[in-house]
């Protein structure tokens, strides 16, 4: 049986490969102009430290703290109703709308903000299009359908005697969500914001197009260094830190659903 | 407490149709029907959780059909108990008194009460996860209890426990109810509760009640086949008249103490498998039958026998019985004349 | 009030989908909405753009050959995840699904220096050998879910009734396993097809796919093409959801874990 999993070890061999040849470059030295390396430095981690790529850094978690609040606030009523409806079509029709964005591609839902934020539709009153504004609202909408499904998952597992309890007790609707429905969907607000927020910190094709250039997050670095100058080895130091900043959360959403669990 | 009318649809199903109750103050009545009645959903429209499709609901004279159900002031405990599991027991307890705004000292002082009320003193700190089910029952009724409701409504509180506690349980709830003194209604399946807690039992079946009458009247007389099947086993036979006290059935004649039927029509006749004894021979109300079937149950053996025109009886024989019973042997079955139940 | 704020809510999901729809209509090549007219121009566009015909093809060469090697491999994994005696199933299971929360820029940067280092970087090997690694994880839970619901008994019984175990894997387990097969295809193929950012990396005007093509495209031109080639995506994908949802019940598949 155990056997069965070998053709996956030997996948997992080659991703694992990819992310040590990344992790190898970041501690080599770049040779500007050419694509050989020199020895071995961190100089490529002191880089990442520079000022132009502080602010960069300074961005990308701002702006993942606050798509992780605004995600959390409105995708809990959506998660809510998907939770509660007694209704199949309103169940389904609500699912089918928070999947098809999930399914369609990043660069169609990108594209598709560029529309709406680049007053084709309506003309802000403000800027939106290539401001931190408006990757803001597409870092949002990316986020909602994940973020809907763990609430919704949280909430369907809250069973709805307790709200009944709670008022027939004499708690008024809004009481019975502060004291009962919310408390007891902590687990999945806590593990849905730390992976929003993990994801966000990586977010890639959003600040690329809706920022236009003039809004830089930490995965966008990553592209320009590695890309556009050919700076590997400086790409691989910022890839790391994603992928150390991410993992480094997503070990915490592991630690506190375990805490949960028992 | 009184239900006029009361409907309630879900979608193509009438889960109640038309109900009309009426609960004494101090009462204790049960809901006793099989599962899929409208019991369940009856207790729902008392306590506001699913409005009537039409009807009004009245408590203490005052129609609260349309006042949502945190502001209905009754307790409910639910089969589930439905503790709140992020918090303790004695917040469980004073989750009603908080919402009603009451100083922190008189809720440590009536959430006190209420533990002691189920002898939980010292189990405040507890969550309820770290409770046995027998306890958290009793969490559950002391947080029902606790802010003095008008109405108390259980749904099949006593379900969830195993049979032992369960009949412990039983004693417990009824010699609480009877100390606070409070108007219950009590949501059951099973019969045995509902004969031994409450003051009236109103039988449920498709919605309707069939029956409300004192536990011994439910018994005794059941007033349709329903009701005599579900309470208790029993045995409809089915005859006709042959005089106002006098049913043929498969061929002999039975009377029927204080009966008034008139001769010629079609009669059923329910009694009770323990009232049906063997006879030595033949005799007054005595039919003829062949034993079809035997269970051995240690106390008794029910005996399901056939009579002459292929109707058949079920009989409860005391062990030892007065003869070896098997299968195929000719039977005489004393059916007393005061024991039938003449069902419309 | 919810329904109000869950109304305005799928909304805000909704309305860039319909903007796109709207603009790939649009006669002019300068984007207005509502559109001035209905033309149909920005489809002929796609069709006919030679990038386009390109990636398609490449697209369907790279989803195709990852999706025919994730399918199996991801099910004997699933298989031996829940039978095989495992020490540490926990870890097992986190390390094969771990491919899901790798940043895609470190991931994409990662194959790119692999690639280059076993001069592979004109080949669609690397492509589809990523490909395969970032749907893995999504067939693994799709039909781990279904093994976990399988009853071992029907199993043993089928064994007791003579079959061979290829025989009762054959006719028993695989026909069980169906509607997570079915839904780890449907995840494969979607998440496969809008693949970006790590295909960014490691592709070049040759081998790139449809997304990566359209990402170019949005950076270089403004017409409503893209609009048009997302129209295709969007009510692909929504016909495909809604299929989902009617023979899977999607909401068991997301509700339940």
């Amino acid at each position: 049986m155990r056997l069965l999993l070998l053709p996956a070890v030997v996948v997992l061999a080659v991703f694992a490969a990819a992310l040590a040849s990344l992790f190898r470059w970041s501690l080599l030295e770049f040779i500007p102009g050419s694509l050989q390396t020199g020895g071995l430095t961190l100089a490529n981690f002191r880089g990442v430290l520079a000022p132009q790529y502080l602010d960069a850094i300074r961005d990308t978690i701002v702006l993942s703290a606050l798509t992780t609040a605004l995600t959390l606030v409105c995708a809990y009523p959506v998660a809510y109703a998907l939770a509660r409806t007694p209704s199949r079509p309103v169940r389904s029709l609500i699912l089918v709308l928070t999947l098809a964005p999930f399914f369609t591609g990043a660069i169609v839902r990108t594209y598709a903000w560029v529309l709406v934020l680049g007053n084709t539709v309506v003309t802000w009153p403000v800027p939106m299009l290539f401001t931190e504004r408006g990757v803001l609202v597409g870092l949002v909408h990316f986020s909602m359908p994940t973020m809907i499904l763990i609430l919704a998952a949280a909430l369907s597992h809250i069973d709805p005697v307790y709200e009944r309890a709670a008022a027939s007790l004499g708690a008024s609707p809004w009481r019975v969500f502060r004291r009962v429905t919310l408390p007891l969907s902590m687990p999945g607000i806590v593990s849905g914001g730390l992976i929003v927020f993990a994801w966000t910190l990586s977010a890639f094709p959003t600040p690329e197009l809706l920022g236009g250039g003039k809004v830089k997050m930490i995965a966008n670095v990553v592209k320009d260094l590695g890309l556009d100058s050919f700076n590997w080895p400086g790409a691989a130091a910022f890839a790391m830190l994603a992928l150390a900043l991410t993992l480094a959360l997503l070990t915490v959403v592991g630690r506190v659903t375990a805490g949960r669990a028992t | 407490m009184e239900l006029r009318g009361c409907t309630r649809d879900y979608g193509p199903v009438r889960a109640v149709d038309g109900l009309d109750l009426g609960v004494d103050e101090g009462e204790f009545l049960a809901l006793l029907g099989p599962s899929g009645c409208g019991k369940t959903t009856t207790l729902n429209l008392i306590a506001g959780f699913v409005p009537p499709t039409a009807g009004r609901i009245l408590i203490d004279g005052e129609d609260v059909t349309d006042r949502p159900a945190h502001l209905r002031g009754l307790g409910v405990v639910f089969q589930s108990y439905a503790l709140f599991p992020h918090l303790s027991i004695f917040e469980n307890v004073a989750f009603g008194l908080r919402e009603r705004r009451l100083p922190a000292s008189e809720v440590a002082r009536r959430v006190g009460e209420a533990l002691e009320l189920v002898r939980l003193e010292r189990a405040g700190r507890q969550r309820p996860s770290e409770l046995s089910g027998g306890m958290q029952q009793r969490v559950a009724l002391a947080r029902a209890l606790v802010y003095r409701p008008r109405v108390l409504l259980l749904d099949e509180p006593l379900a969830a426990l195993d049979r032992k506690l369960r009949e412990g349980m039983r004693d417990e709830l009824r010699a609480i109810q009877r100390a606070v003194g409070i108007t219950t209604i009590f949501v059951t399946h099973d019969q045995a509760e509902a004969l031994g807690l409450s003051d009236r039992i109103a039988v449920m079946s498709q919605g309707r009640i069939e029956q409300l009458g004192a536990p011994r009247e439910i018994y005794e007389h059941p007033a349709t086949r329903f009701v005599a099947d579900f309470i208790g086993a029993s045995t409809v036979l089915r005859g006709r008249a042959a005089a106002a006290d006098r049913v043929t059935v498969a061929g002999g004649t039975l009377r029927v103490a204080g009966a008034a039927l008139k001769p010629g029509a079609d009669v059923e006749l329910a009694i009770r498998p323990e009232r049906v004894r063997l006879a030595p021979g033949p005799g007054d109300n005595v039919l003829e039958a062949r034993v079809e079937g035997l269970v051995y149950q240690g106390a008794q053996t029910e005996v399901t026998a056939r009579l002459g025109d292929g109707q058949r009886a079920l009989v409860f024989v005391g062990e030892p019985a007065p003869v070896p019973l098997a299968v195929g042997l000719a039977v005489h079955l004393h059916l007393p004349a005061d024991a039938f139940m003449v069902l419309v | 009030m919810l329904r109000l704020a869950v109304v305005l809510l799928l909304a805000f999901m909704t309305v860039p989908t319909v903007v796109v729809i709207a603009v790939s209509f649009n006669p002019t090549a300068i984007l207005s909405f509502p559109p001035a007219g209905l033309s149909l121009r920005w489809y002929e566009n796609v069709v006919t753009y030679p990038q386009f015909q390109k990636a398609a093809v490449n697209s369907l060469l790279v989803t195709g050959g990852a999706v025919a090697l994730a399918l199996p491999i991801g099910t004997l994994a699933a298989l031996a995840l829940e039978r095989a005696r495992l020490r540490g199933r926990s870890v097992w299971a986190a390390v094969l699904l771990s491919p899901l929360v790798v940043p895609g820029v470190a991931a994409g940067l990662g194959f790119l220096i692999l690639a280059a280092g076993l001069g592979l970087l004109r080949s669609r090997t690397v492509l589809i050998a990523a490909h395969v690694a970032l749907v893995l994880p999504f067939v693994v839970r799709s039909v781990w879910v279904s093994v976990r619901n399988l009853d071992p008994a029907l199993e043993r019984a089928a064994a007791s009734l003579g079959a061979t175990p290829w025989r009762t894997f054959r006719r028993v387990t695989l026909p069980l396993l169906r509607p997570g097969l079915f839904a780890g295809l449907l995840f494969a193929v979607v998440v496969s097809l809008n693949e970006f950012v790590v295909s960014l990396f490691i592709s070049n005007r040759v081998t790139e796919i449809l997304p990566v093509a359209m990402f170019t495209y949005v950076v270089n031109y403004t017409d409503p093409t893209i609009a048009a080639l997302s129209s295709l995506f969007i009510v692909a994908t929504f016909v495909v959801v809604w299929l989902a949802d009617r023979y899977l019940d999607l909401g068991r598949v997301f509700l339940q874990h």
